[in-house]
């Protein structure tokens, strides 16, 4: 019942991800933050079993800081999607799989534009325009095939975004909390105010 | 325990299936039977027979593949009710027909919708059309869409456990009610509703229509939005797909809208209107 | 695309599927020792035309394996001499004999008490019944009716198991259905067929369908089951074709390779 959601636009990539943390039939925290800041411009939200993602994102998020540190300069959001895929494909295969679903939201500096990469905990990497994990697939995917453009401005995302939450507060039958939203864009990443406090009726 | 009931009772509908004898009588009658007499397994327990011989998603082998899979959808606004499904029909993944009719006219002014099993959605809705016209005959008026659903409602309750699977919409317009819909499943429920949408692609379907409903549509607005809202669900669910059927129910009775392909609606609504912008043909 | 965490669709949803026990039977998973079933293979199929209709089916009978004959008609002329119905089963033999003797007693029954033969839609839809008759305890075979409509078009109706039919211009069943069903669709249906000429991307058109003439229909009959005799075990031996017009019921028999 967790939700990650992730929209790119004409030159920013926004990240929601549901505020519940949920262990059986308990919300243990309502405001829990999945997601975690990898480099400046690029940042990744995880879902799945509890304890793996976590500790997945932070060994992530050490390594790919480790690399700025190095080299001085920061992973593209291309390299970071590819590096993170090949980590969770290696952990795939050996004793320890991590059970982890991915978004990461990026700012490629270098072409200027704005990037979003689906993974699931198979390793699967997908380049997308929008992408979701999770029940939200099953209602937010047919939303954003009808009102997604490539060139959307910022506001529109929101607007869109609004939508998708709305229909999840419509139709699910689980509190998800409401949402962490995060904006990467080209000066990097900033949290952006959610406010979650209307109803939302069936028709 | 339940071995043990079951050895010294009987299924509960038993004497409701036909013997040897009166074999020869039902074949023979005159007037073809919409009979509720149906032939049941010589065995105990005939609902878990039933369901390790034709269920494929609890036995992916089992050998009698049931059609199934669906979007359908059904809305009230101010018109009247718009009801639009797509037409695909799946046994397992074999998709068995892509020209199923899922609306299913019960009479001028009555439309029911085909969800789950496709045999029990036609059978059933069938029998109701045959109610609704005693109850016409009877009572010398049309019956209400709340009777009519709650016919249908009632005779699948009985039918509880028994195995069949259907969910249904029940729309119309009475002079009494005013434009009316219902839902009703194999699990007995019966909800009355200004929207709804039904089977493995509904939700899909609802994201759409939830986001742009509303009940002050024009006529048009309406009947783009059931059109838009099926494609949406042929796009993301398999089970979906083929031609969307769409009818616009009035007072004077219902009116159909076409019988269209789905490919030429999806690349029109990607070409002119720039949705649907994850389809693309650059290679990553 | 479903993520491993939500296996099927959301928990809302109607349940279609028998996968939620209901709560008159036990836990577990259950044992049937009752299996009256068996498939006897082959594959049938129908084509309508603009004024005839044709039923055909191999005559191969299986169990497992083994070849149990090399002549089983899946295909028959039901209703009498007057008739201008047949009635094609595939699936389980027994099943497939036991539904068209029903069907034929009652179409000659009707004969006898209205003094006139039934009409095919009269006949589908009854045929549809019987089926739905054992729903709880299903006939195992895939029926297809043909015959000629009121106007004297040909028809072919098709069945699931438990009665749910439909009218079309062509359909194939049983073993071999996912075989010749997509080569009837290109080629009875131009599905994926476009008009040449009229430039390449979304200006294509789709070419039209239109009724085949009755040569044509016998060759792709034919060209249909000499490829599923290619590809699949359970079909061979023979090819039956009964051909339905206004002057009344043709049937030809074919060979096919036996091996």
């Amino acid at each position: 019942m967790e939700v990650l959601l992730g929209i790119t636009g004409k030159d920013f990539t926004i990240i929601a991800a549901s505020k519940g943390a949920m262990r059986g039939v308990t919300i243990l925290k309502a405001t829990d933050d999945k997601t975690r800041e990898l480099n400046k411009r690029t940042l990744m939200a995880y879902s799945g079993e509890a304890g793996d993602t976590v500790q997945f994102a932070e060994y992530i998020q050490a390594n790919i800081q480790l690399y700025s540190m190095r080299n001085g300069m920061h992973l593209s959001p291309a390299a970071t999607a590819e590096f993170v895929r090949g980590e969770l494909a290696r952990a795939l295969r050996s004793r320890h799989p991590y059970t982890v679903n991915l978004l990461l939201g990026g700012y490629d500096d270098i072409s200027d534009r704005p990037t979003l990469y689906w993974c699931d905990y198979l390793a699967s990497l997908a380049p997308l325009p929008y992408a979701a994990h999770g029940y939200a697939q099953y209602y937010c995917l047919s939303i954003l095939d009808k009102h997604h453009h490539p060139d959307i401005d910022f506001a529109k995302g929101m607007q869109i975004l609004r939508m998708c939450t709305d229909e999840l507060k419509r139709r699910m039958p689980i509190d998800f909390k409401g949402m962490t939203v995060k904006v990467i864009a080209k000066d990097g990443i900033r949290e952006e105010e959610y406010v979650d406090d209307k109803p939302v009726p069936c028709a | 325990m339940d071995t043990l009931v079951a050895q010294y009772s009987r299924p509960a509908f038993e004497n409701e299936g036909y013997a040897q004898d009166d074999d020869q009588q039902l074949i023979t009658q005159i007037t073809p039977p919409l009979s509720l007499k149906f032939a049941l397994p010589p065995v105990a327990q005939s609902s878990s027979w039933l369901r390790a011989m034709t269920d494929d998603y609890s036995n992916p082998n089992c050998p009698i593949k049931i059609a199934h899979g669906t979007t359908t959808l059904a809305f009230r606004f101010q018109g009247g009710i718009i009801v639009a499904t797509d037409s695909r029909a799946t046994a397992g993944n074999w998709i068995a027909s892509q020209t199923v009719k899922k609306v299913i006219e019960i009479n001028s002014c009555l439309l029911g919708t085909m969800a789950g099993g496709a045999a029990d959605c036609q059978y059933w809705l069938a029998y109701l059309g045959m109610q609704c016209r005693l109850h016409e005959l009877r009572h010398k008026r049309r019956i209400s869409v709340a009777a009519a659903s709650k016919i249908l409602a009632n005779l699948v309750y009985s039918y509880k456990g028994m195995g069949l699977s259907m969910g249904t919409m029940c729309a119309g317009v009475t002079p009494q009610e005013g434009p009316a819909l219902y839902y009703i499943d194999s699990d007995g429920t019966r909800l009355s509703g200004n929207l709804f949408c039904v089977g493995s692609g509904q939700t899909f379907a609802y994201g759409v229509l939830d986001a742009e409903y509303k009940y002050d549509l024009t006529e048009e607005e309406a009947l783009e939005l059931g059109r838009r809202s099926i494609l949406a669900a042929t796009h993301r669910d398999a089970f979906s797909g083929g031609f969307i059927n769409l009818y616009h129910v009035k007072e004077d009775g219902w009116v159909k809208h076409g019988f269209n392909d789905t490919n030429p609606i999806f690349w029109k609504t990607k070409l002119e209107k720039g949705e649907f912008s994850n389809v693309t043909s650059k290679l990553v | 695309m479903a993520s491993v965490f939500h296996p099927g669709p959301p928990s809302g949803t109607p349940k279609y599927s028998f996968a939620q026990q209901p709560n008159t039977a036990s836990e577990g998973a259950r044992q049937h020792s009752f299996y009256p079933y068996t498939d006897n293979g082959g594959s049938t199929l129908g084509i309508a035309g603009a004024d005839f209709t044709i039923i055909a089916g191999d005559t191969r009978s299986t169990s497992g394996y083994s070849i149990n004959t090399r002549y089983c008609p899946k295909v028959f002329r039901i209703g009498g001499p007057e008739s201008r119905i047949a009635l094609s089963v595939v699936g389980f033999a027994a099943d497939g004999d036991a539904l068209k003797e029903r069907l034929d007693t009652i179409l000659k029954m009707y004969k006898y008490q209205h003094g006139k033969t039934m009409s095919v839609a009269a006949c589908a839809q009854r045929l549809s019944h019987i089926l739905y008759g054992k729903r709880f305890f299903p006939y195992y075979v895939h029926a297809i009716l043909g015959g000629l409509d009121e106007e004297g078009k040909g028809a072919v109706y098709s069945y699931d198991p438990v009665g749910s039919y439909e009218r079309e211009q062509c359909r194939a069943g049983g073993a071999a259905a996912s075989l010749i069903m997509p080569f009837l669709d290109n080629q009875v249906n131009y599905k994926n067929q476009c008009i040449p000429g009229r430039g390449t991307g979304h200006e294509l058109r789709q070419r039209v369908q239109e009724p085949l003439p009755r040569k044509d229909v016998e060759q792709l009959v034919e060209d249909a089951f000499s490829s599923a005799v290619e590809r699949h075990i359970e079909v061979g031996d023979g090819l039956q074709m009964i051909i339905i017009t206004s002057k009344g019921i043709e049937e030809i028999y074919k060979p096919l390779k036996k091996d």
